[in-house]
């Protein structure tokens, strides 16, 4: 007995565990086409986890397809091992066995044969557990409200809602559903899916305004794959709103901006047209020539132009001492003769009168005129003729020199001597602005001559050491040159004896004389004025001064002289 | 005497806040705890499926009864109406008691995972021992919650596992892990269904969360 039950039990556990032990909805039941089987189950489903029903076909055996031929027996390992037929065949559905609440136990297996009583056949078997054949009612309460339309207005975004199927008790969290929303075009066949959603909302973006939209909504229990029937569909459509309405006045009043700005800007540039044309054109400046102001010449200002023109080396030094302008200036050399007569008469006369006056006066005009004419120094011959005749007189003058006996003969011939180169001497006068007045002519002419010395005896003594600086202050200036030279001349003087010191104002005229001869300027090497002054005066007379020349430096007048400008010799 | 009302009114303010913020904590814990046993379902589900995808048909036909799981003598409510009348401490000592029989089963899972005859070994071996990670937590959750209300936690019913191996031959190991995993999924779908009537049933006062 208990073998057998063991083998029964044995076999009913082969025969449950052919079958699947936690079915799947789909696995549990084969769904082959009815037409070349027999009678099967085709289907067990719970709809709440509460209740659930099972469902089967009779296949191609007609004769059992009236009702109550074939019959559910079912069998809960938990309970006993019996089995039990089915508690409720539906009266409405065909082939359906219906089991309540009161028969179904959730995390319980069942196992459900299909089979004929009469010929106590099985032809169908299944074994599952309730809560994996839960297949939840669909959604119901779709609606779906607007949420934006883009600003384009051609996509608009919804907000989809729903509420849980009746039948799923999920406010107790007997159920826990999720659901998965479904939408396309209208008669599309491609649907699209959403994420599952645990909520009873969900939204969908990017929908376009011009085409109708179906969206529909199914559930099925967290962690199980059995979706339940789709919700009824919901349709919706959202139309186009053409918005170009709202930018016509946007684009006139741009327009009418834009105009009035060109309007001011046009307005602007009329009314400071001047300053614009500062700006933007500037005026070029006038070319401008270095160093001379335009008003100079305005104003005839020939001083100014001068000393502007001639700093411009444009003349060069060598210039003055090549041409020989001294030439330009020639003074008339009438004959002396007459003039003279009538000046030593003068003179004679005054030194009668006053001989020591004379000198005096002669001293004072040596140091009061020292750099202008000194038309008043009387000629060499009459004051070697007034020294002779003061010798003559024996009488000592305190500043003229008094020669030793030897020199006297000289100094008588010297004043011979002196006296016809004085006549020669205007011939070859010099170039020098400050020429002295040499002889008055009785007709009033003056006669020039190139520096003459002031015969001053004291001051020739100051001046003994200066010999050798004559020809170079020559050089220097050409308008002192003569008052210089002549001093200095006389300064040459001295290098005779000292006794004839006293002498110096003859000798300086000796000197004089040798320069009438000509060699004025080479006294420089003369220092034997003495025997200068013995020589007759055969020398021909030189050309003037080159050397006197050369050392002339150019000077305005004389740059206006050389170029025949009106001018004024000083 | 003032000294001594003062720090009486000190403390009962105190008390006053813990318990209102405890209040508060059980619904969060408690949907904490949901949340994580519709985790480890949702696991315990795709584990399942990753092995149907490759299950040789004969070891279907060789497939214990799910009666034979260990946890099977446990009484439960089997449907709604009983699952609604049963007390919530009851409910949580039955979900800890259901929880604190696999840890065992599912070390010894993890350990199998990794030599599982199956072409989704890999899948299965790091899903067990997320599987297991999960487990822990949830258990300590839970305890959190048991201190919350306040209940005992010696009510727990002992449920032994006897299984040291799954077999010897890689078919019938394979055989017993399906086995065992389909064991396991059940009972994972009852703790959460369980903890997810306690959220609800604790949550009256707030009905949008069921």
């Amino acid at each position: 007995m208990a073998h057998s039950l063991s083998l029964r039990l044995l076999y009913l556990g082969l025969m449950c565990g052919k079958g699947l032990v936690f079915a799947q909805g789909s696995e549990l039941f084969s769904q082959a086409s009815d037409a070349n089987k027999g009678p099967h189950l085709t289907g067990c489903r719970s709809s709440e986890q509460v209740t659930f029903r099972c469902w089967w076909s009779s296949g191609t055996f007609q004769n059992l397809s009236e009702p109550g031929a074939l019959r559910i027996f079912y069998q809960t390992k938990a309970l006993s091992s019996d089995w039990y037929e089915c508690p409720d065949y539906t009266q409405t559905v065909k082939n359906e066995c219906y089991f309540n609440k009161t028969f179904t136990r959730i995390w319980t297996s069942y196992c459900i044969q299909l089979r004929s009583v009469p010929q106590n056949t099985t032809y169908d078997e299944a074994c599952f557990t309730v809560e994996n054949i839960v297949y939840p009612d669909p959604p119901v309460g779709l609606n779906w409200t607007l949420l934006n339309v883009s600003r384009s207005g051609l996509h608009f975004d919804v907000l989809v809602r729903w509420t849980p199927p009746p039948s799923a008790d999920v406010k107790t969290g007997w159920m826990s559903l999720v659901y998965q929303l479904q939408y396309r075009v209208k008669n599309n066949t491609y649907w699209e899916m959403q994420e599952l959603e645990s909520g009873t909302q969900q939204s969908i973006y990017g929908l376009h305004t011009d085409k109708e939209y179906e969206v529909r909504v199914r559930c099925k229990m967290s962690a199980f794959n059995n979706f339940g029937e789709f919700s009824d569909s919901v349709f919706l459509q959202v139309a186009q709103i053409p918005s170009k309405e709202s930018t016509f006045p946007m684009a006139l009043v741009l327009s009418f901006i834009l105009i009035g700005v060109v309007i001011l800007l046009i307005f602007i540039v009329i009314s400071q047209q001047q300053r614009l044309m500062v700006i933007f054109l500037p005026p070029i400046p006038a070319p401008k020539i270095k160093g001379i102001d335009p008003e100079l010449l305005k104003n005839g200002k020939l001083d100014q132009l001068d000393s502007l023109l001639s700093s411009h080396d444009m003349y060069k030094p060598d210039f003055y001492h090549e041409d020989p302008w001294v030439e330009f200036i020639q003074l008339d050399i009438d004959d002396p003769a007459d003039k003279k007569n009538s000046d030593t008469q003068h003179l004679l006369g005054l030194s009668h009168s006053g001989s020591s006056h004379n000198l005096n006066l002669k001293n004072d005009d040596d140091s009061g005129r020292a750099s202008c004419y000194d038309p008043e120094i009387p000629d060499p011959e009459d004051l070697a003729s007034l020294l002779h005749n003061h010798s003559e007189q024996g009488e000592h003058q305190h500043s003229l020199v008094s020669r030793s006996s030897s020199a006297n003969p000289d100094f008588q011939q010297e004043s011979e001597v002196v006296e016809t180169p004085i006549q020669t001497q205007p011939s070859w006068v010099n170039m020098d602005f400050y020429a002295q007045v040499s002889d008055f002519t009785p007709a009033g002419e003056v006669m020039l001559s190139p520096g003459q010395l002031n015969t001053s005896p004291e001051k020739k003594k100051k001046e003994e050491e200066n010999e050798k600086k004559i020809q170079f202050q020559l050089v220097s200036d050409g308008a002192y040159t003569s008052e210089t030279t002549a001093r200095q001349f006389s300064a040459d003087v001295p290098s005779s004896p000292g006794p004839e010191q006293e002498y110096q104002a003859f000798p300086t005229q000796g000197v004089e004389g040798n320069l009438w001869n000509g060699d004025y300027l080479v006294s420089v090497n003369d220092s034997q004025t003495p025997y200068l002054l013995l020589e007759p005066p055969p020398a021909p007379v030189l050309p003037p001064i080159s050397d006197y020349t050369v050392a002339e430096p150019p000077s305005k007048s004389s740059f206006i002289a050389a170029y025949g400008l009106s001018a004024q010799p000083r | 005497m003032a000294q001594g009302s003062r720090q009486y009114f000190a403390v009962a303010i105190l008390m006053c806040a813990f318990v209102s913020i405890n209040g508060v904590g059980l619904n969060d814990l408690l949907d904490r705890a949901s949340q994580l046993s519709d985790k480890l379902h949702y696991l315990s589900t795709s584990l399942t499926n990753d092995l149907d995808s490759h299950f040789p048909p004969i070891g279907r036909g060789m497939m214990p009864r799910p009666s034979l799981c260990h946890t099977s003598s446990l009484q439960i409510p089997n449907d709604k109406d009983q699952a609604m009348k049963v007390p919530e401490d009851e409910l949580l000592s039955l979900a800890r008691s259901l929880l604190l029989a696999w840890s065992d089963p599912l070390a010894l899972l993890s350990s199998e995972a990794s030599s599982l005859a199956h072409p989704e070994r890999n899948t299965i071996n790091s899903k067990t021992k997320e599987l297991q990670d999960n487990i822990n937590s949830l258990g300590a959750g839970l305890e959190h919650v048991v201190h919350k209300m306040g209940s005992s936690s010696d009510n727990l019913s002992t449920l032994p596992f006897n299984g040291n191996n799954l077999g010897q031959d890689k078919t019938s190991r394979l055989v017993n892990f399906h086995f065992l995993l389909s064991c396991f999924r059940r009972d994972s779908h009852k703790i959460d269904s369980f903890l997810k009537v306690l959220r609800c049933r604790a949550a009256k006062k707030r009905p949008d969360m069921c």
